[in-house]
């Protein structure tokens, strides 16, 4: 069982000490990432529910930096320690609350200080939701932030405050602040240096007209930026001195704002501002929201810089110890590892691109998704007109191909759509199709594209041809590619299929064209066509005509025969293997599937079951769907709403199922694992993705548990040597040779009489008195004749 | 991956791209079409009947019009001489031929009277020939080695070979065709063979040294009557003209004919050798065919692989060509006395220079003495010395810094970038570019911002936009989008163009250029009507 497709970017990541690694929240597991390959090291697993955040103890020296502890907070409710060089659970502590957020102040010095036996408290401040009766829930407080004494696994003190929703809190980075925004206000408070006393932690209030989002402390000195849902950013140069410090204000403001002056307020972004962070030195500040640009935003002078073009909302910032690097987290599921004082991407950690919406085109099925099955590829559209091919085995990124040529404009509305993506059985051509729609009925149209692979050996897509308006006005519901020959065909809801055809024509003399083009159309009654198949060895082509099943033979376009009626428009169609069935599903309404026997052209058996999706083994007789509960009946506690059912055409009744979560807008598919040790052997493997992109392999005919497990990649334990801090700045230091600084000792003669040549030269470069003694002192012993008359 | 994402200009993603025009150009066809174009002027409105460039430089050039022979110095102007025309002639006069050395140019005439006159100098006529009866439509001087001889054939059918000194036939031939012998050519490598070709469709090699045996060594068939006769440089192969097709025939291999080119519409009427200067290897000249026809069409023939090269069209009938030998230029005479002339541009290539210089064959104006480089110390005074080390190559252990190349966008670019996108708009409109206003359009339709963008152009600007309209409303690849945008824009500036009567007219242009098309569509939809029956009774 292999289980993949991880939101990496839903809670910040953080780097290790040396910023050679990155631990990145992902699902209930803690994936350490190598900020120098950019792939996968090691994995924490232990949390039970979703991690949210991570801190990693620093360290003060260089000696210790190998030295990799962090603790981690989940909504399981746990806090736990882990020395995450050798993925090991230390120790775990229950809160019992889902835990939203965590920080943990001055976490280097009690480490060490709990050698000495003195400042041994470490307290972290913890946001929780809170779900048990408390007096306060009328008024839909639910997020809470506490105090947990982290050597005593106990929680201390009373609750600091109570808001709507758990908060992310912000620390300080010089331990001494903390802060949330907590709708217009922003919350600071003070931490104890000395003795942590919950009554003597004190709290300010800062406002402002506008819902805050994001937040930043300055390094060193007493400011504080806050960015809101408009876009504005807003710098508080010294807050809090009344107070924290008990002076006096010189002006008093219309609230308890406790901040020595009103905010300097800048505003580029146009939506909410996603993270705020001050530079290390404290000269910069940098921003980011959905526009996909790191603002860069002088602290004096507020003139700003831009980083463009990272093409997805940007979520996450955050700079590592030595400051040689950042990461930046998009919303498209990767983290982008720059190098710092050029802000160069130098690695990129991709994880599955994640479903977003985009509206709805009329009676457009939308699917995208397109399984490899030979190689256990998925190609999956993303937002910003990329079509990602992720590797299911490795749960790695393999490439990403640009489908439309244009600049995505993460603001913007969407008005591209690819709605269609299909892979021929070997993969080696893929067909998209997508379509822009209209403002106010002015442009508007449907383009498909084949692309054929550059090699079987390496990765990447070339455009083939392009096609403009393929079926007309009408959008296209349905491509599929024959098994065997380069043949395609494309049906549309007005009623037209057309087959395509892969010429290559290398004629004399002229230059070598390949390039699809339409051989034959067909329609069968002008009625609109939704899905389209061949069937295993690709001499039928089967395609539903709304309620009826029409069968074609695709070389030659006759209609040979039509399978009876459904009750309602068939939405996906699927020869089973080669056994001579077709199995049809409709939606709506009437949720259906049916098994159609081609050999008398009559129902076989059928169900009333709303079937999300449906794939079929090759060679075989089985066939899996992945059907919805009905919306009548309660979904159970664990939000489980779809069951995966795997048949037998010869009997109605499932030869296994399994239940699953987040099933609508799910997919399944059998994939061949072709690299794997068993070759051909192997029976298929069950493929589900649900609707977040997570998604899990497994064997269907086997229960055994954990048959495969993913293959980690060797190369993520050699990691690349780079340099940090000092040398990654100026380069490598030369060697100090300690022997060449030294004055050259001055060649002399051992006469019999030193005393008359020792002296002799220049007089700063007189020999050392140590050396002259031994000289003087060994010329007035007497010599004996040593050296033999040889 | 660990890129950022790359900038797009906006392109048109609707409809097929145009295919380039430079595409079906071959690298050769762009050669000759590097060959400056233009007209030399003759005075007289008869026909150019035939054109010859001299052997030896500077390639001074021949040409019969009319009673006159014509002579334009080689030099690179292609200018008249002083003493020319000479119109020593009665009649109409026919086919030049110089000496193979150039000295002496040699002409027949209507009245059968050949002349020889001194091309170079004015002087009296200095040989008349009087034998054939009736008009001389070839006179030709071997070419080579030997200066004392020429041949002649005329419509009388007779062949005759002369001794110019004495003004003697050394031998003739009667009756050697059945019909007029309208083309002749010496061989390049022999001064005693000749080619002729008649009217009767057949064509003849003559030796003189064979005089015994009635002088035809050989004869072939064209197939039509022979308009012009060529020899290739190897002299081994001839190559005729006659009717639409020129033939290429081995002569060693016993007259067979090698291949036929019909790529002419009507009659072929005159050949030439034509070559190439190779700018990269300077000892391969390749040379090739170049025919001329009645349909105005000058044919360039690779005869090494059968295949017509490069063609150009003359606005009137053809009626005979010359190249130049050293490759430099080539003229072609058109029926109602125009002489068209091609030259090679003066190329700053200086391998072409050099070339020339290399062959020997020169022409004057190109000769300039090599620049002899001087290591000068550069002084503050010249411009050079602000620019010193500029152009210095780095060395291998030098540290090479990288600049990424600017990239450069177009106006309506920048300002999309900037989301000025009416400006945008109008920047387009201004460029004229009608792939670029619609990319534009259909971007701002991507982002949702046409609409608003029509409501707030000026009028002077929706003027623009609605004089894009008509013109390109019914080209195939926009009128989907335009017509639909044309009448969005008709709706929301109703009012605006009834105020104005700047904008009246292009809306009554729209409307006729709509009407007009509606009209063309409804004609097509009857004539496939018409077709369809025909088409599905064919199916049957």
């Amino acid at each position: 069982m292999i289980t993949g497709g991880e939101n990496l970017v839903s809670f910040p990541p953080s780097f290790s000490n040396d910023s050679k690694k990155l631990l990145v929240c992902t699902g209930s597991t803690i994936s350490v990432f190598s900020t120098t390959t950019g792939l996968l090291i090691t994995e924490l697993e232990g949390h039970t529910s979703l991690v949210t955040s991570i801190v990693v103890v620093p360290v003060e020296t260089a000696a210790v930096r190998v030295a990799c502890f962090c603790w981690t907070a989940s909504l399981d409710g746990t806090i736990r320690y882990w020395d995450f060089s050798t993925s090991e659970l230390v120790k775990t502590i229950e809160i019992n609350h889902p835990i939203y957020s965590m920080v943990i102040p001055n976490v280097a010095s009690s480490l060490f200080g709990s050698k000495s036996g003195k400042q041994s408290k470490l307290h972290a401040f913890i946001s929780v939701e809170c779900f048990s009766k408390h007096t306060y829930q009328h008024e839909g407080l639910q997020g809470q932030i506490h105090i947990c004494d982290l050597t005593h696994s106990r929680l201390v003190g009373g609750i600091l405050t109570e808001t709507q929703k758990p908060e992310s809190i912000i620390l300080s980075p010089s331990n001494e602040y903390l802060g949330i925004v907590n709708k217009r206000r922003i919350h600071i408070w003070s931490i104890p240096q000395r003795e942590m006393n919950f009554n003597s932690i004190k709290m300010i209030k800062l406002h402002h007209t506008k819902t805050f989002k994001s937040l930043a402390f300055h390094p060193t000195e007493r400011i504080i930026a806050g960015g809101d849902v408009t876009g504005r950013i807003l710098v508080w140069r010294v807050f809090g001195s009344k107070t924290f410090f008990g002076k006096k204000r010189i002006s008093e403001g219309k609230h308890d704002d406790d901040a020595d002056s009103s905010p300097s307020t800048w505003h580029w972004h146009s939506s909410q501002v996603n993270f705020l962070a001050f530079s290390s030195d404290g000269t910069y500040l940098y921003s980011g929201a959905k526009e996909g640009v790191i603002v860069v935003w002088q602290l004096e002078n507020g003139i700003k810089n831009f980083k463009p073009r990272f093409g997805s909302p940007l979520l996450y910032f955050s700079e590592s110890v030595d400051l040689s690097t950042c990461y930046v987290s998009c919303a498209d599921n990767q983290i982008h590892v720059l190098k710092m004082p050029q802000m160069e991407i130098t690695k990129t950690i991709a994880g599955i691109k994640l479903p977003f919406s985009c509206p709805e085109i009329n009676d457009l099925s939308s699917t995208g998704f397109a399984f490899d099955r030979s190689s256990g590829l998925i190609a999956l559209r993303a937002e910003n007109y990329y079509v990602q091919f992720f590797s299911l085995f490795n749960n790695l990124e393999l490439f990403q191909l640009q489908v439309i040529q244009r600049n995505y404009q993460p603001v913007d509305d969407v008005t591209i759509i690819i709605h269609i993506l299909a892979l021929s059985s070997d993969g080696s051509v893929m067909g998209t199709v997508h379509t822009t729609l209209p403002e106010e009925d002015v442009g508007g149209s449907t383009t498909l594209k084949f692309w054929s692979r550059v090699s079987s050996a390496e990765k990447g897509y070339n455009l083939s041809t392009v096609i403009h308006e393929p079926h007309r006005e009408a959008g296209i519901s349905a491509v599929v590619f024959h098994p065997n020959n380069d043949i395609a065909v494309s049906t549309s809801h007005g009623g037209d299929f057309k087959v395509w055809v892969h010429s290559t024509s290398k004629q004399k003399q002229f230059v070598q064209k390949y390039g699809w083009r339409c051989q034959s159309i067909g329609s069968y009654k002008k009625k609109p066509l939704s899905a389209a198949a061949f069937s295993t060895d690709g001499s039928v082509l089967a395609i539903a005509a709304e309620t009826v099943v029409t069968l074609w033979d695709p070389l030659t376009n006759v209609l040979i025969s039509i399978i009876g009626d459904t009750s309602a428009r068939i939405t996906e169609l699927c020869f089973v293997g080669s056994s001579g069935y077709v199995l049809t599903t409709c939606q709506g309404s009437e949720p259906k599937l049916t098994l159609w026997s081609l050999s008398n052209l009559s129902i076989h058996w059928s169900y009333k079951f709303a079937v999300e999706s449906v794939s079929c083994i090759e060679d075989g007789s089985f066939f899996a769907v992945l059907i919805l509960i009905p919306k009548s009946i309660k979904p159970n506690k664990n939000f489980q709403d779809g069951f995966i059912l795997l048949f037998d055409v010869h009997q109605p009744v499932p030869n296994a199922t399994w239940s699953v979560k987040k099933a609508n807008g799910g997919r399944i598919s059998f994939i061949q694992d072709r690299e794997s040790e068993g070759g051909q052997g192997q029976s298929p493997m069950l493929a589900f993705i649900n609707a977040h992109h997570e998604y899990i392999i497994f064997d269907p005919f086997n229960n055994r548990k954990c048959l495969i497990s993913r293959k980690t990649l060797e190369t993520n334990s050699s990691l690349e040597k780079s340099d940090f801090g000092y040398a990654s700045i100026y380069g490598e230091l030369p060697e100090f040779d300690l022997k060449k600084d030294k004055i050259p000792a001055i060649s002399y003669m051992s006469s019999e009489r030193p005393w008359e040549t020792i002296f002799s030269g220049s007089s700063h470069q007189l020999p050392s008195m140590t050396k002259l003694c031994t000289s003087f002192f060994e010329s007035l012993l007497e010599k004996r004749p040593s050296v033999s008359l040889e | 991956m660990g890129e950022r994402t790359k900038f797009f200009s906006v392109s048109l993603t609707q409809g097929p791209k145009p295919r380039s025009r430079r595409s079906t150009a071959t690298r050769e066809s762009r050669y000759w079409r590097s060959f400056k174009n233009s007209q030399l002027s003759s005075n007289l409105f008869s026909a150019v009947s035939s054109l010859e460039f001299s052997p030896v430089s500077p390639n001074d050039l021949a040409a019969t019009v009319s009673t006159s022979l014509l002579l334009f110095s080689g030099f690179e102007s292609l200018s008249p001489k002083p003493f020319s025309p000479i119109s020593n002639f009665s009649d109409v006069a026919y086919s030049p031929s110089y000496r193979y050395d150039g000295a002496l140019v040699a002409a027949g005439g209507q009245s059968g009277l050949i002349q020889i006159f001194d091309p170079i100098n004015k002087r009296p006529v200095l040989r008349r020939l009087r034998a054939h009866t009736r008009p001389v439509r070839v006179v030709r001087y071997p070419k080579i080695s030997d200066k004392a001889h020429l041949f002649s054939a005329g419509d009388d059918a007779v062949f005759n070979y002369w001794d110019t000194a004495a003004e003697s036939i050394v031998s003739s031939f009667p009756a050697a065709h059945k019909d007029y012998i309208r083309a002749g050519a010496a061989c390049p490598v022999s001064p005693e063979v000749f080619a002729t070709g008649s009217y009767d469709h057949s064509v003849k090699l003559w030796d003189i040294r064979a005089n015994e045996c009635g002088g035809s060594v050989a004869e072939f068939n064209h197939g039509s009557p022979v308009e012009s006769i060529m020899f290739l440089p190897s002299g081994g192969m001839i190559a005729t003209a006659g009717g639409n097709s020129v033939k290429i025939w081995d002569v060693y291999g016993g007259c067979r004919l090698i291949h036929s080119m019909d790529s002419h519409n009507k009659t072929v009427t005159s050949l030439c050798n034509g070559k190439i200067l190779n700018k990269n290897s300077d000892l391969s000249v390749e040379s090739r065919i170049f025919s001329v026809s009645i349909d105005g069409y000058l044919k360039v023939f690779d005869y090494s692989t059968f295949k017509v090269t490069h063609s150009t069209k003359y606005p009137s009938m053809l009626l005979s060509v010359a190249a130049s030998p050293n490759g430099f230029a080539w003229v072609v005479g058109s029926a109602n006395g125009v002489i068209y002339s091609a030259k090679k541009k003066e190329g700053k290539d200086k391998d072409e220079m050099e070339i020339d210089s290399n062959s020997g064959k020169s022409i004057s104006l190109f000769s300039i003495p090599s620049e002899v480089k001087t290591n000068t110390v550069l002084k503050p005074s010249s411009h050079r010395y602000f620019t010193r080390g500029q152009g210095e190559k780095p060395s291998e252990d030098d540290y090479m810094v990288k600049i990424s190349p600017k990239v450069k966008l177009a106006e309506h670019d920048v300002l999309l970038k900037k989301f000025r996108h009416k400006e945008s708009l109008v920047s387009a409109l201004n460029g004229k570019h009608p792939d670029k206003i619609m990319a534009v359009m259909q971007e701002l339709v991507l982002r949702k911002k046409l609409i608003r963008c029509v409501e707030n152009l000026e009028e002077e600007e929706l003027g623009q936009l609605l004089g894009f309209f008509p013109r390109y409303a019914t080209v195939l690849n926009y009128s989907r989008f335009l017509i639909g945008l044309a009448k969005k824009v008709l709706q929301i500036r109703s009012e605006d163009i009834k105020k104005s009567d700047k904008l009246k007219p292009h809306v009554k242009n729209l409307k006729r250029v709509i009407s007009e098309e509606i009209k063309i569509q409804n004609s097509l939809q009857e004539i496939q009507g018409m077709i369809s029956p025909l088409l599905r009774l064919a199916g049957k």
